[in-house]
């Protein structure tokens, strides 16, 4: 079987950021995918010797001062769109834009003239996984009618040789240049690599470019700011008709949380633990949330109503206001205790800033040990007793020591 | 007699359909973890997805409020309807569709939203849906992509991340809060107006209000229609193979994904920083330990 993979090779290039902000001010996830994009391309072009380029798309109206941040951030060229209509994201409007954008070789030929005449598509797209990104990826890819990974924590390039019943008809093919795209399933406890191949069995052929994924935010580090780094920063017009502005925002109103974590000191959370007799326990950590002075999290099993408890307790706790973790709130507060929680990467990177944690599982394996400062080996139900008994004992004497 | 007549007009001239999935249960007692912390597939019962349980009571309000006729969808294999028929119980959907077929499996998110536009065609005898209803997301997959995808090849205005909506009749648009949640900022309510046809994402926090006295018994009315017409939903249920719903086999399925699982694995345990003590949680002397450390932590900040 032969394929032409130079073919492929000049009709996909560059790696393409999508950026978001709130009226301006960068979402840190963005700084965040620029810095992990920078990382994959640097790496990419010395591997295969080639001059593929970290490209911002940044939509939204008075932008300019963005566009000049994101190469100080990494980005080799930035091309943005600016209309009052982009000024909040609306996802039919800039799932428009942004696809017109992906597929722009007047742009491409300004970024980086080798090829550009052949550009058909970006290689890759990176969105943010957040309410925005989640959905603009997956219209984007619908439009572009290509692959998409959702939920990303790691990324990895190299050639892969495959062997598939559909994709290469059971003949074991190399696929060059292809993002391995990382996703925690939703246990925390496995992690599929989804890979976005080309059909190249000949009876489906079939190209599909760019490979995109959303990403986690909160796991990649952005780079430091460079102000002597350069960059090339384009325009460009969107071509935008009456029906792709349909939808009118008529009000937006930023509201604090429900649930304040910010200004607590100490945070206790509860996970599956409490299963042996949820109503008690849930008390017991309220007791022990009380005596501390601290705010109450949940890990997002509980967020799912697990278990049967009365009316108010369950409103009150298994909500999604309360989960700390990547599909939740971050929390740093200087004392996290972690009651009956496993520890699933996402529930780790929504508490890993604490200061100080304590840990209290039965089972000395358990992933959250490894993220404790002191780990309790025991039963909720026998060691929070302790522990509140132990705060009430000694409140007294702390208020002497002030 | 005006009013009703009023009533009527109205009751026929809103399509709403909704797309659900089977899932797993993830509640005690039905749920089977493996001990290594993985979800027990093969003991693990499948029930409607509680996303999807939420976008059924979006559609019910519709039926409620403005009599709309609704339809359910979901792809899967013929024990699906398990869950077209819990979600009937809970939106007294007028009708049922199952897409089942061989070639369906193992599709990505891009390839079941082919299948679902394709469907989505089909309610009411080819009428035209005046708003699709989908959950925030699966919670086994968790993509949250299949949607807002059916939604753009449907070529409707998509609207994510619902916690209410109403519909106006006369002017046929739908007025809609959604709930934006961005790293690092204060979450966001946004209002926003859109003509039919639209797709709507709802978001797990959605609840219905029913304030006028008809509305209350409207409820109560179509509720108990659905307990009825559950407990024969087969004959409100349609199957739909691939040929049947005319979609194009390269198109679905296998070769319609562009995306492959190429390995599942553990993840490894994360590196730290920190130098765990391991303390026996019945040694009272370990306790008292314990508390006087978190003590001198949260005291650091008072004498700051």
């Amino acid at each position: 079987m032969t394929y032409n993979q130079g073919r492929i090779e000049e009709t996909y290039r560059h790696l393409y950021v999508i950026i978001e902000h709130e009226e301006g001010r960068i979402i840190p996830v963005s700084l965040e995918m620029l810095g992990e994009a920078r990382r994959i391309m640097d790496e990419f072009n010395i591997k295969y010797s080639s001059d593929e380029k970290v490209v911002a798309v940044v939509l939204g109206y008075k932008v300019k001062e963005i566009c000049k941040e994101l190469i100080l951030y990494g980005a080799d060229a930035v091309i943005y769109a600016e209309s009052p209509e982009l000024k909040h994201p609306r996802n039919l409007a800039d799932t428009k834009v942004i696809s017109q954008i992906a597929q722009d070789k007047k742009c491409v030929e300004q970024i980086s003239p080798n090829f550009a005449e052949e550009f058909k598509k970006p290689r890759y797209m990176f969105f943010s996984a957040d309410n925005i990104g989640r959905h603009l990826s997956s219209t984007v890819l619908a439009e572009l009618e290509s692959g998409l990974a959702s939920d990303i924590n790691k990324l990895v390039v190299g050639d892969l040789e495959i062997r598939h019943e559909h994709k290469t008809k059971g003949q074991a093919i190399k696929y060059e240049k292809t993002l391995q795209m990382y996703r925690p399933d939703f246990s925390g406890f496995l992690w599929t690599t989804i890979l976005c191949l080309d059909n190249r069995n000949p009876a489906i052929q079939r190209e599909y470019h760019p490979q995109a994924c959303s990403i986690i935010p909160g796991v990649f580090s952005p780079l430091q700011r460079d102000g002597s780094r350069t960059g090339i920063i384009l325009e460009y017009l969107p071509k935008l008709n009456e029906k792709d502005l349909k939808l009118k925002i008529l009000s937006r109103k930023a509201m604090k949380s429900t649930v304040d974590f910010d200004s607590y000191k100490s945070v206790v959370s509860f996970g599956r633990g409490i299963k042996n007799s949820p109503e008690e326990n849930i008390k017991l950590i309220e007791e022990l949330a009380k005596e501390l002075g601290a705010q109450i999290g949940v890990s997002l099993p509980i967020s799912k109503k697990p278990y049967a408890v009365n009316q108010n307790l369950s409103s009150k706790y298994m909500s999604s206001d309360r989960v700390i973790g990547t599909s939740g709130r971050k929390v740093a507060p200087l004392v996290y205790i972690a009651v009956g929680i496993s520890g699933a990467v996402q529930h780790i990177a929504g508490m890993k800033e604490s200061q100080f944690v304590v840990g209290i599982n039965p089972d000395e394996n358990s992933p959250m040990k490894e993220e404790c400062d002191v780990f309790i080996k025991g039963r909720m139900e026998d060691v929070v007793p302790l522990l509140i008994e132990e705060i009430k004992k000694t409140k007294p004497l702390m208020e002497i020591r002030k | 007699m005006a009013t009703e007549i009023a009533s009527l007009m109205i009751s026929s001239s809103v399509n709403v359909a909704v797309i659900i999935k089977l899932e797993p249960d993830f509640s005690e007692g039905s749920v089977s973890y493996n001990s290594d912390g993985t979800l027990n597939r093969a003991e693990t019962k499948s029930i409607l997805g509680p996303h999807s349980a939420i976008a059924s009571l979006a559609a019910f309000y519709s039926k409620v409020k403005y009599g709309a006729y609704i339809s359910i969808a979901t792809m899967g294999p013929p024990i699906a309807d398990i869950a077209l028929k819990q979600a009937q119980l809970m939106s007294d959907a007028d009708e049922l569709h199952l897409y089942s077929d061989r070639i369906f499996a193992g599709a990505d998110t891009l390839a079941t939203a082919e299948v679902l536009k394709n469907g989505i065609g089909k309610m009411k005898g080819g009428e035209k849906m005046d708003i699709v209803f989908s959950g925030h997301r699966a919670s086994d997959g968790e993509t949250g992509q299949t949607g807002p995808q059916t939604a753009w090849k449907l070529g409707y205005t998509f609207i994510g991340n619902v916690i209410d909506y109403d519909f106006d009749p006369q002017r046929r648009v739908v007025i809609a809060k959604r709930l934006i949640t961005l790293q690092g900022f204060h979450d966001i309510i946004e209002e926003v107006e859109a003509p039919l046809p639209v797709f709507i994402t709802i978001d797990p926090s959605y609840k219905s209000t029913f304030n006028t006295v008809s509305q209350r018994l409207a409820y109560l009315k179509y509720q108990k229609e659905a307990k009825e017409r559950t407990e024969e939903y087969k004959k409100y249920l349609k199957v739909f193979n691939a040929e049947q719903l005319g979609v194009d086999a390269k198109f679905v399925g296998l070769p319609g994904s562009p995306t492959i699982v190429y390995k599942v694995e553990k993840i490894p345990k994360a590196k730290t920083s920190r130098k765990v003590d391991i303390v026996d949680g019945s040694d009272p002397n370990h306790i008292r330990n314990v508390i006087k450390r978190v003590h001198e932590m949260l005291g650091a900040t008072i004498i700051k």
